[in-house]
């Protein structure tokens, strides 16, 4: 618990090991265009104060988790690091790797795409080439998710990221796949994902967080997705840091007329993890599917909070959550739909379902409505319940050990959520992954 | 004998005047056909006679019998006699079939006068099943969850029940398949007689080889350019409104 | 235990801004016998306590209350900020017999008069209602039941005499299910509260007729800091019921009260709350039941009047296989914010909670859903399902929902639903041209929405509820 009783030790909470001394020593390694905005970040995040008990947005996270000292940004990564994994067997071959936020390997655009204009490069490409773009959706959204400290912090901080952009009309068949990983004892990793498609355009997007080794580290990312009129963003996030890890990972997805995004985040490392998604619906005919699968074990915490905000009429938005609570885990899932006066006609549906698999596992679900508009459809729901037992006792009466058998149904639970995907290889690449991470 | 007069009537919606001055009058016992192309005005002047609160007359009459209806509360109308089989039904979560269309039937009753609840279902029953309505369909909620054809079917149900002088019929064919048409007319048919008067609204020839109408009126642009009787609407089903339209412009 | 204080902590606000006095248009009889005066203060406690004559235990409760309440703050952290226009110091804390303010029946808004007249109230109970006189004679009613039910030994009688008459019986729950510490506002009515029914049923009585509040309320204080207590021992049971569907009109704009319930082992209490104060009080209210093994305590609540009610009737589930359940309608109409909810702790293996929730927002209304559901971790077999539904006519309205569910262990099964629908201008037009009238099709609207909540209400509630939502819904399309 954050319980401080002096103004200094207040102040060293409030920036923990981002001092300023190490944030002027992360200036001077970035490009002058960036300093002027990182500044006036790094100021909000000294003012800030940290999450307290009597925040609503925090309400039954785990505070003490919340420690940023003794991390470091711009960490080299330690000699001798063992290369990236290859991204979860996908057939595509990673775009853009980044170790520690900067670029460390690269792919090549096919051909065809580089010529209709495509665009796959970091931030700092993009800074150069088309920086009305980056000022016009870099870091653009609101934060309403109780993170406004950590994305300053984010802003701060950051090195590089990767930066996607799909012209007017283009569509990109196979995914894109970006792999962001930390090494190194203590790093303090800022990834970032940056993707804009134009009107019209389609475009396949995954995000892979990982850690190198198994050392604890500090990861605040930040991921936004605009999707222009007509257009159509497939985003999957798949975290896999290690299990000492602190992850803070923050969303936001602009739907835009007739537009449709589904955004599907797979959580299965790290020791406490806070995930905030945003989903602004500002044009009639829009469409946001949110999507999650957490796998929480051990004593880890996993902490996700929602907001699905309908601006237009004729707007739709859908969210799936799942959770499997294993051994002492906690979840927490806190998700809100607010309908504004004049979205009439919002279809608008959350669902939060917890799988209890532990005598000591805790759910936490706070779903919430805000409708000030009168001709809607709104429905939200939450289950927390165990194994049906029926179930269990069929699969162990084919001879199926009880291990076994509750992967099966877990399986089974988290099919509701891969069967949205629309790409069958990222289908498998992700229940894969979630076989690893159930077989530790 | 009744007569539905409707005088030079002209209905805006906004700012913006869609029915720009019709005059037609439908006796008891007669079809009459209202033809045109999408966004003409045929919805809206049977909604403003219905009485919608989206739509304002702005000029002219509509008269019951000689007495003009527009000083009237739309309920009062439908009291009078006028129903309205809309083109999208709304859904009343909670109320079932039965009930509402007993508190309908029940509004239409002297005070303290009640409904007799045996012979009330009895003809409830007798009319689902001449229009092949599952009799379970009296619990559900109003067009909760309804396909279009059991919607459109489920408002023959009510003007079976309702038993109105003139019937305004909008769109009922759209959205229905063949067999689904032909059962809804089959409904409509049943119906007609000496005291019912209809106002069919289509946009389309196919509806008007089942419900074969007595007369037939073109309205294009907010108002009736060319009556006939069933023979117009084959001969706008072969040369389409286009044609309607030159001839007006030669004309 | 902090996390179970926590997430109990009942937020009551009371926006009251200076006292009745100075708004309306009513007189009022200067000179008063029993006047505590107004402001808060140890001698305000010394007073009233003194009036009663009550023992020194109770004295002393009262003043331990009054430090609680002065210590703690207003909870706005998460509840509306209105709170902070309360100004307590203008307040009168305890008025007595024939001392009740008044008002001349002309006075009486030409509205409540019609809802009397639409609602076939008698004579002489509007003017009790509407302020115009202090003292609603129901003796010969009242006197009935009372000797029917003491005759199987029942005890029904105010909070003062009750624990002068009785304090071997009530001494022992008094305070303990919730405690003065719980929110500002418990504090608040532990150090003040007059009125209000404490019930004693012992073991194996069924008390066939419903009690009624409404037979008690006396010329004390209409109710404004009421204090029910009700236990209901082994095997007996009880269905009790307060309020009644008549605006009531109430010069006092803060209303802040507290009612106990303990059912023992296998027991069951239905307590029905129809809530339709007039639209200038704030009505604030701690309602808890502890449930001891194999018994039921059931909630059913309908707040209609009031410009803001804020009450989560909650049930510790304490004892095993026991149930707990919250039934709510809440009416929000032009000016009004009800916002309700439910608290369900479970302490005990497979014990099962319900709650069903359906508001109503009309015009400018407000409806808020607040719920807790809690379930330890070392507990096993616990059911909990929820379900609340929004209806709301008209583009003005709105509706909120937070709930929150923390469920611990694999042994439970806990659903949660909500959802939120309209009655629509389109809606009512397609009702009014099958010939219904606005206010009919209106009416069979909501109707439909609350239908299977209004059947648990007993009949007669029942029939008063759908012609007092008729009314209501008059006029509230356009």
């Amino acid at each position: 618990m954050v319980e401080v009783s002096t103004d200094r030790s207040l102040a060293a909470a409030a920036v923990g090991g981002f001092t300023p001394e190490v944030f002027a020593k992360h200036l001077s390694s970035v490009p002058a265009w960036w300093r002027e905005r990182k500044k006036a970040a790094y100021a909000r995040f000294e003012a800030l104060p940290m999450p307290a008990r009597t925040d609503e947005s925090w309400r039954f996270s785990n505070l003490s988790g919340i420690r940023i000292d003794g991390f470091t940004p711009d960490a080299a990564p330690p000699a001798g690091t063992a290369p990236a994994p290859a991204a979860f067997a996908l057939a595509a071959a990673p775009m853009l790797t980044f170790v520690n936020g900067r670029l460390a390997a690269r792919g090549v655009l096919p051909a065809h795409l580089a010529a209709k204009g495509v665009v796959v490069s970091t931030l700092s490409e993009a800074a150069e080439k088309t920086p009305e773009l980056l000022r016009e959706h870099f870091m653009a959204q609101p934060q309403k998710l109780g993170s406004a400290k950590f994305a300053a912090l984010h802003e701060a901080f950051i090195a590089d990221g990767a930066f996607v952009h799909v012209p007017r009309g283009v569509e990109v068949d196979h995914p894109i796949v970006l792999i962001h990983s930390a090494s190194g004892s203590g790093s303090a990793v800022f990834p970032h994902t940056l993707i804009i498609a134009e009107d019209n355009s389609k475009v396949t997007v995954v995000d892979h967080f990982h850690s190198n080794d198994a050392f604890g580290q500090f990861a605040c990312g930040a991921n936004d997705l605009y999707a222009g009129h007509g257009a159509r963003i497939a985003y999957t996030a798949a975290q896999c840091w290690s299990l000492e890890t602190l992850s803070l990972q923050f969303n936001s997805t602009v739907v835009r007329r007739d537009a449709r995004v589904q955004s599907l985040n797979l959580h299965l490392g790290a020791r406490q993890a806070r995930h905030e998604s945003l989903s602004q619906l500002q044009a009639p005919g829009g469409f946001s599917e949110m999507l999650a699968l957490t796998v929480a074990s051990g004593s880890r915490e996993f902490d996700q909070r929602t907001l699905q905000i309908h601006q237009a009429p004729n707007t739709k938005s859908d969210l799936l959550y799942k959770n499997a609570l294993l051994d002492r885990s906690r979840t927490i899932f806190s998700g809100l739909i607010v309908v504004d006066p004049d979205a009439q006609k919002t279809d608008a549906y959350q669902s939060n379902r917890n799988l209890m698999l532990s005598p000591d596992a805790e759910s936490n679900s706070l779903p919430g409505l805000e409708i000030q508009a009168n001709d809607v459809r709104c429905t939200h729901g939450a289950t927390s319940s165990p194994i049906d037992a029926d179930q269990a006792f069929y699969l162990k009466s084919r001879g199926i050990p009880e291990k076994a058998a509750n992967e099966l149904l877990i399986f089974g639970f988290f099919e509701e959520v891969l069967s949205r995907l629309e790409n069958e290889e990222l289908h498998s690449a992700l229940r894969n992954l979630i076989r690893t991470r159930l077989g530790q | 004998m009744s007569s539905l007069e409707i005088k030079n009537l002209h209905v805006s919606t906004g700012d913006k005047e869609i029915v720009k001055g019709v005059t037609l009058t439908i006796n008891s016992g007669e079809i009459h056909a209202i033809m045109g192309p999408n966004g003409t005005g045929k919805s809206t002047m049977a909604k403003a006679i219905a009485g919608h609160p989206d739509y304002v007359i702005t000029q002219g009459d509509v008269l019951i019998d000689g007495k003009s209806i527009l000083e009237k509360e739309s309920d009062e109308r439908a009291r009078e006699g006028i129903f309205l089989a809309f083109q999208y039904p709304s859904e009343i979560p909670g109320v079932s079939i039965a009930n509402f269309l007993r508190a309908a039937l029940q509004a239409r009753m002297a005070e303290g006068e009640e409904i007799d609840a045996s012979s009330y279902y009895k003809q409830l029953y007798q009319k689902m099943d001449l229009l092949k309505i599952d009799r379970k369909f009296t619990s559900r909620s109003v067009n909760e969850g309804f396909s279009g054809g059991e919607k459109k079917r489920s408002e023959i149900l009510q003007m079976a029940m309702l038993n109105p002088k003139f019937a305004l019929m909008d769109e009922t064919d759209s959205g229905l398949d063949i067999d689904a048409l032909r059962i809804v007319s089959d409904g409509v048919n049943s119906l007609r007689g000496p005291n019912l008067g209809i106002l069919l609204i289509t946009h389309y020839q196919r509806l008007l080889s089942y419900i074969v109408p007595d007369h037939v009126h073109v309205m294009i642009e907010g108002r009736i350019v060319k009556s006939g009787d069933k023979s117009l609407a084959l001969e706008l089903e072969s040369r389409g409104y286009d044609w309607v339209k030159q001839e007006l412009a030669t004309a | 235990m902090s996390d179970i204080t926590d997430t109990l902590e009942t937020s009551l606000e009371n926006p009251v801004s200076g006292i009745d006095q100075s708004s309306g248009n009513f007189k009022y009889d200067m000179t008063y016998d029993f006047d505590a005066g107004t402001g808060l203060n140890e001698r305000t406690v010394d007073y009233i306590s003194s009036v009663k004559k009550e023992a020194p235990w109770i004295h002393d409760f009262r003043q331990n209350a009054l430090k609680t309440f002065m210590a703690k703050p207003l909870p706005t952290h998460w509840a509306t900020k209105d709170l902070e226009n309360i100004n307590f110091d203008k307040i009168r804390y305890y008025l007595s017999q024939g001392q009740k303010p008044k008002r001349t029946w002309d006075e009486v808004p030409e509205d409540i008069k019609r809802t009397f007249e639409r609602l076939g109230i008698p004579e002489q109970e509007r003017k009790f209602l509407a302020g115009v006189e202090a003292q609603f004679d129901s003796e010969a009613a009242y006197s009935n039941i009372k000797e029917a039910v003491s005759k199987q030994g029942v005890i029904f009688m105010n909070s003062t005499e009750a624990l002068r008459e009785h304090p071997e019986i009530f001494r022992k729950y008094f305070g303990k299910v919730i405690p003065t510490s719980d929110n500002k506002f418990s504090a608040l009515n532990s150090a003040v509260f007059s009125g209000g029914s404490f019930i004693y049923v012992p073991p194996g009585v069924k008390v066939s007729h419903p009690l009624q509040a409404y037979f008690r309320i006396n010329a004390e204080n209409f109710g404004q800091f009421e204090r029910t207590l009700i236990i209901c021992d082994e095997g007996s049971e009880l269905t009790y019921m307060e309020g009644c569907t008549a605006p009531k009109f109430s010069t006092a704009t803060l209303h802040s009260a507290v009612v106990e319930l303990v059912a023992l082992k296998g027991a069951k209490i239905q307590y029905i709350t129809v809530q339709n104060w007039s639209s200038n009080v704030f009505n604030l209210v701690t309602k808890r039941g502890l449930a001891h093994e194999e018994s039921e305590i059931k909630w059913i609540d309908c707040n209609i009047g009031s410009r803001l009610t804020m009450k989560y009737p909650g049930v510790v589930l304490k004892g095993r296989k026991s149930r707990g359940e919250v039934i709510s309608i809440a009416l929000a109409n032009d000016g009004q914010h009800q916002d309700t909810g439910a608290k369900m702790v479970h302490a005990a293996d497979e014990t099962t909670s319900t709650v069903v929730s359906k508001s109503i927002s009309v015009g400018q209304g407000r409806a808020t859903y607040r719920g807790v559901v809690h379930i330890p971790k070392n507990l096993k077999g616990c059911k909990n399902n929820t379900e609340c539904d929004a209806l709301l006519i008209n583009t003005n309205s709105r509706t909120d929902t937070y709930p929150a569910i923390t469920v611990r262990g694999d042994r439970h099964a806990v659903q949660h639903e909500a959802s939120v629908s309209k009655v629509s201008a389109e809606q009512i037009f397609y009702m009014q041209q099958r010939g219904l009238t606005e206010g009919q099709a209106m009416s069979l609207s909501v109707n439909g929405f609350i239908n299977d909540l209004a059947r648990q209400f007993p009949m007669e509630y029942s029939v008063e509820l759908k012609r007092l939502i008729d009314l209501e819904m008059e006029g509230s399309v356009g």
